[in-house]
């Protein structure tokens, strides 16, 4: 037996009025003072949530902790063989966006290096060179590194990125490790991971010079 | 007289069966206080550890016990000679509702699985589209329930003892094999099982975990008696079985030597059959001073707390064995003027004596109910255990006597604390709910009578007689351990001085009234009349068809219960909850990194 409630978007965003209830003040009558019916009582409630929740999980019907928290009794997620999945514009570890052939959209303008109070990007910059798409008006970043330890998840970064080469959507938080230096993320790690959609790309599109749509000037009619 | 060797082994294998009951109940209340306190939070609690087996070794073992099973099953039925004998109804019977059990479960389980993560199969998807695994179950129940009352009825004319266990073998092979099929063939195509037992492997490793742990010894303490303390307190706590009966006494009869023949054997020791030869009791020591032994070895323990707390030098250490020194001798005081009244009722010291008192009369609890709750709190006070946990409370003594303990010392107590919760409760059921009795158990089966009419008859064999006793005893202990366990999660730790005040002021001065009363009313009832001295009789039988009823009552309100739907309303108010639903809700999260 399940109801449905679906808030609407303009109900679900933003601090929902909360509803006080009244509490009574505790009982000091006899009864709870002579100890012995408060300890029943107490014994019983104990009895009772114990069989309750040992009933739910031998039929594997326990109520869902994040979908059905709110009026069913005690919920505990059981991490980490249980997770509360991430809110939606959760800061998670940080990956770097690709073009469609799967070079990195990152243009190395050291933006987010600037940007970052923590100074946990290090990023050294190239040329494209010969007959790469993007040679002679495009650098690219020989090396992009980032020190999970040092970095704050304050998404300065992300922001600053004028490419929206790099995202903080993936949302997993870092993984505990061994030892420090697999804390340090570099540029082909972070090519990997993927968005909370499975996505390497991003959502923004990226048109390139004489491409139709193109926003800029083009070099052609440049020179 | 110099005892056989047959009799030396059996000795042997009644201390060393009490021993492993004594301490696997300790693994498993160490289990069930950890699992279980998370239970009242809904949490898994821990259950991290695992075999990882190849999937084939899995299903080996999941099915072997099936064949086994059912090999076993049908061996009674078609090879041995139990169709001609007269158990062959029982065991039918027995048969025929285990097989109708394992169908349904099996059922239910496979209509749920199919029902959370999809049919893997036609066969699947057909038991799935039977009905829900709830109406399955109930389904099952329900066919039990007719079985219980049909078959019955239909024995003689229609069903004779060996037909009906044929039909019965048949269903309890048929579904044991079929559904350790089903189950082994599910773990055959996974490449690695983890095999955790419910958890129980947790407390397991653990346990092994503790004995390479380093032992750390305080450099100015009295080394000695710091390593002794230790074994006095686990010693005693596991000694302390040995004088309470598992089970009726067994009557044989004497060889020409005087001895015990263990080839004559005459039936058991209960209402209604005496042994008039010799007798083999189903306690390790048969020992004259009975619950005195118990009290001298459960006072032992105190030294055991007390010498950890002065040898550790630590003062927390000595604070807290002060404590535990000073509260159990307390409490012991409680403990051994409640039973007193127990001894003027049942007349013996012996517990074995006392066990067949209430078997020929009515459980303890009912002749003395004060003295039961009495007892009861003055046995966890014993056992150091909440709300009693003074000597131990982190809050002002870090962990009392045993702070500078560690690893397996460390553990020798802890455990030694949990045994102590099965003795205690050993010993309460003992001497209050009946031991091994089942209500109206007799030498012959179950026959309730009530005055001079006979309400329902079952005749049993005595080796029936001797398992049921057995099994209903440990029954009654893991429900009294339970209870200890419930209460330690309830209730919060009292103060020093509450503990003292509680228990000379308030516990002593109820016990020792509660000896003036029955005193009183032993007196009474020894000078009251014939008339008056039947209605008791009447009372204690109605006393017992009370348990009864309350134990058919309880098992019905369980099967309500499991059966009860709740209520769930899905509520998606947050990104996160709808991140949830997309992924079919938060018990089916994959696990990352």
């Amino acid at each position: 037996m399940t109801t449905q409630e679906t808030f609407s978007s303009a109900e679900g965003l933003g601090p929902r009025k909360v509803q006080g209830k009244p509490l009574a003040r505790p009982d000091r009558s006899v009864g709870v003072q002579a100890f012995i019916p408060a300890l029943i009582g107490g014994l019983g409630q104990t009895i009772g949530r114990a069989l309750v929740n040992t009933k739910e999980m031998v039929l594997g019907t326990r109520p869902d902790p994040v979908l059905e928290a709110i009026n069913d009794g005690i919920n505990t997620i059981s991490y980490p063989e249980q997770r509360r999945p991430y809110p939606e514009r959760f800061r998670g570890v940080h990956r770097l966006t690709q073009r469609e052939d799967g070079s990195p959209r990152c243009v190395a303008c050291l933006c987010c290096s600037t940007a970052c109070p923590a100074q946990c990007i290090y990023i050294e910059a190239g040329d494209y060179e010969g007959d790469k798409k993007h040679a002679g008006y495009e650098k690219y970043p020989k090396r992009f590194v980032i020190d999970e330890l040092r970095c704050i998840f304050c998404g300065f970064c992300v922001e600053a990125c004028p490419c929206d080469a790099i995202r903080m959507d993936t949302g997993i938080h870092p993984a505990p490790y061994d030892s420090r230096d697999q804390f340090i993320y570099e540029k082909d790690l972070l090519l990997s991971i993927p968005g909370r959609h499975g996505d390497h790309e991003s959502a923004n599109p990226r048109i390139e010079p004489g491409e139709p749509g193109f926003p800029g000037i083009t070099r052609l009619q440049h020179h | 007289m110099v005892p056989s060797l047959a009799i030396i082994g059996i000795d042997f294998l009644k201390a060393f069966a009490v021993a492993m009951f004594a301490m696997n109940v300790g693994v498993i209340l160490t289990w069930v206080e950890r699992r279980m306190r998370g239970m009242i939070q809904d949490s898994v609690g821990p259950n991290r550890a695992a075999i990882p087996v190849p999937g084939f070794v899995a299903a080996g073992l999941a099915t072997g016990p099936a064949f086994l099973l059912a090999g076993s099953v049908l061996y009674l039925a078609f090879g041995s000679e139990l169709p001609e004998s007269e158990d062959a109804v029982f065991y039918g019977k027995l048969m025929l509702q285990a097989g109708v059990l394992v169908g349904w479960v099996t059922l239910a389980a496979i209509a749920r699985s199919a029902q959370e993560s999809g049919a893997r199969n036609p066969l699947e998807q057909a038991i799935a589209s039977l009905g829900s695994p709830r109406g399955i179950a109930l389904g099952g129940v329900l066919l039990q329930v007719a079985l219980l009352m049909i078959v019955p009825l239909l024995i003689g004319e229609v069903l004779t003892g060996p037909l009906l266990l044929t039909i019965g073998a048949l269903a309890l092979a048929g579904t044991a094999v079929a559904g350790a099929g089903h189950v082994g063939a599910a773990l055959s195509s996974q490449k690695t099982v983890r095999i955790t037992l419910l958890g129980l492997l947790h407390p397991a490793a653990d346990g092994l975990k503790t004995v390479f742990k380093a032992d750390f010894v305080p450099p100015k303490s009295d080394q000695f008696l710091y390593n002794l303390a230790p074994w006095i307190s686990f010693f005693p706590t596991l000694v302390l079985l040995a004088v309470v009966p598992f089970g009726p006494a067994l009557c044989f009869g004497k060889g020409e030597d005087g001895q015990i023949d263990l080839s004559a054997f005459q039936g058991i020791e209960a209402p209604g059959q005496m042994c008039e030869a010799s007798r083999l009791s189903l306690q390790v020591a048969d020992l004259n001073v009975g619950i005195l032994y118990f009290f001298a070895m459960a006072g032992t323990g105190i030294v055991g707390a007390a010498l950890a707390g002065w040898a550790s030098d630590n003062k927390f250490s000595l604070l807290g064995g002060m404590r535990a020194a000073s509260q159990m001798v307390s409490y012991e005081v409680t403990l051994g003027l409640t039973v007193v009244g127990l001894l003027m009722v049942y007349g013996t010291v012996r517990i074995d004596e006392m066990v067949l008192w209430q078997a020929n009369n009515t459980w303890g609890i009912f002749v003395q109910p004060f003295a039961f709750f009495l007892f009861l709190a003055a046995a966890i006070a014993e056992t150091k255990r909440i709300p009693f946990d003074i000597p131990e409370g982190e809050s002002e003594v870090v962990a009392g006597y045993f702070t500078e303990y560690a690893g397996m010392k460390f553990s020798m107590f802890f455990f030694s604390e949990f045994i102590a919760v099965v003795s205690s409760s050993t010993l309460i059921a003992a001497l209050f709910l009946g031991g091994w009795h089942v209500p109206f158990m007799t030498a012959e089966g179950i026959i309730v009578t009530i005055g001079d009419s006979e309400l329902f008859r079952s005749e049993v064999s005595s080796g029936a007689l001797v398992a049921l006793g057995a099994l209903t005893f440990i029954v009654k202990i893991i429900a009294l351990c339970v209870l200890q366990v419930i209460i330690r999660w309830t209730l919060p730790r009292f103060r020093y001085d509450q503990l003292m005040r509680l228990g000379w002021r308030k516990l002593l001065p109820a016990s020792l009234f509660n000896l003036a009363v029955t005193a009183v009313l032993i007196l009474a009832a020894d000078g009251a009349s014939a008339g008056v001295k039947e209605s008791l009789e009447r009372a204690a039988e109605l006393s017992m068809l009370g348990v009864g009823v309350a134990v058919i009552v309880g098992a019905l309100a369980l099967v309500v219960f499991l059966f009860a739907p709740r209520n769930k309303r899905i509520i998606l108010a947050t990104s996160a909850a709808r991140y949830a639903q997309a992924l079919g809700g938060t018990r089916e999260a994959k696990l990352e990194a």
